[in-house]
């Protein structure tokens, strides 16, 4: 039945009987049209099976997805969930001595702290406004003999190794019979008896 | 559709005095108990709301997970139920509303990765009928195997057409006509007017039958080809 004679004859278009379809009464009220038409009722009949295949078929193919095995595993997978609902998670706690550095709860901690940052600002200030360092030294002041004597023996041994670098044995010999050429030395050579003393006393 | 029938009533009263029951037994701090009474009407409306999920989502395992979390939720939330609605109406809100949860999540994602083929089927791979399950090949062991072929086609054909229909008229037919309820109910689920409901109702199914008469005539034609190139 072609679509003009469906409107001459006042039949029901698809989208009409689609209309009927979604908003049928639970009661089965129907459209006066269907009761008095027999080509509509046959037609509506069919739309309404083959909505009815479209269910079955969209049922029957989640029921696959989900066979009676699936269903009873994900029913104990629900049942475990809400077992571990009623027991949390415990709280491991962390250690002491992480938690005391970070965690400024204990107001002894945050007072100690803040002591100590004062502590270490007042001595940064004095130690720029006094200076520490000369009052120490002025009090501590040593006498350093060694810085003295260094010295000297390095030219006592200085000269003494010129001499003996530069004698030989001849002058070595005639030197004890006059004054030593080493400077340093006239001092002990004073206290010594000559022998040039002797030889002009007998004379 | 179909009205509020007397074995559903029976159901529903049922329901009603498990739900107030387990109510009961968290608040006397019973959980052993209440866990089992849960776990009744869990078993009673697990199947229905698999194959809901799996109508939003198109996943098996995705729509396992959804189930889960609600009836987890569900659970936790017992106390906010109100008793003068029915207990499926009030389940399958949140069940609708973790699923399409998942699909904004899923799309963001989507957004952002390239899709991989071989361990999920995706919704668009499904809609192909691309990247079948090697399990999907093993012979039935009722219908012929030309009958299975037919029958996952036929499958195939309705899932990309329900695809493609627009969100709230897809969950309007699912819920309506795949799970049976009322339009009030689906009023009360979707949070649309009735006669809101109505119309998404009969848009989603000339559409429907608008894209399976294609469908077929399409596949007619392909038919066609195919002999024409066997005969010539």
């Amino acid at each position: 039945m072609s679509l003009l004679e469906r409107l001459g004859r006042g039949h029901l278009s698809d989208a009409q009987l689609a209309r009927l379809w979604s908003s049928s009464q639970p009661d089965g009220r129907r459209h006066a049209h269907l009761d008095a038409c027999a080509g509509c009722r046959a037609r509506f009949a069919a739309f309404d099976a083959w909505a009815i295949d479209i269910g079955e078929t969209l049922r029957a193919e989640a029921d696959e997805a989900f066979p009676a095995e699936r269903l009873a595993a994900q029913q104990a997978q629900i049942a475990r969930r809400l077992e571990t609902l009623e027991r949390p998670a415990r709280v491991i706690v962390f250690p002491k001595a992480a938690r005391a550095v970070i965690s400024g709860h204990s107001h002894v901690r945050r007072w100690v702290t803040v002591a100590a940052a004062a502590g270490l600002i007042a001595g940064v200030g004095l130690g720029q406004v006094v200076p520490l360092r000369t009052v120490l030294m002025t009090q501590q002041a040593p006498a350093p003999k060694t810085n003295f004597t260094a010295p000297v023996t390095a030219d006592i041994a200085k000269a003494l190794t010129s001499a003996a670098t530069s004698m030989n044995d001849e002058e070595l010999l005639s030197d004890a019979f006059v004054s030593p050429k080493v400077k340093n030395l006239s001092a002990l050579d004073d206290m010594t008896p000559h022998a040039r003393d002797y030889i002009a006393r007998s004379k | 559709m179909s009205g509020t029938s007397p074995a559903l009533v029976a159901a529903r009263e049922a329901d009603a005095a498990a739900a107030a029951a387990v109510k009961a037994d968290q608040a006397a701090g019973e959980l052993e108990d209440a866990r089992e009474r849960y776990a009744e009407l869990v078993a009673r409306h697990q199947r229905r709301a698999a194959r809901i999920a799996y109508h939003y989502l198109r996943d098996a395992a995705e729509a396992d997970e959804a189930v889960q979390d609600a009836f987890v939720k569900a659970y936790q939330h017992l106390a906010s139920f109100r008793e003068e609605l029915p207990f499926d109406v009030w389940f399958t809100r949140i069940l609708i509303n973790g699923c399409l949860d998942r699909i904004k999540a899923r799309t963001r994602r989507e957004r952002w990765l390239v899709p991989m083929t071989g361990t999920r089927r995706t919704t668009a791979a499904a809609a192909d009928g691309a990247d079948w399950d090697m399990t999907d090949r093993v012979a039935a062991a009722g219908a012929s195997p030309e009958q299975a072929l037919l029958g996952r086609e036929r499958r195939r054909q309705i899932a990309t057409a329900l695809a493609k229909l627009p969100e709230r008229q897809r969950s309007v037919f699912v819920l309506s006509h795949v799970e049976g309820r009322t339009s009030r109910e689906v009023s009360a689920l979707t949070g649309l007017n009735e006669s809101t409901v109505r119309v998404h109702l009969f848009r989603a199914i000339r559409k429907l039958r608008a894209l399976l008469a294609n469908d077929t005539v399409a596949a007619a034609s392909g038919d066609l080809k195919g002999k024409r190139r066997v005969t010539s």
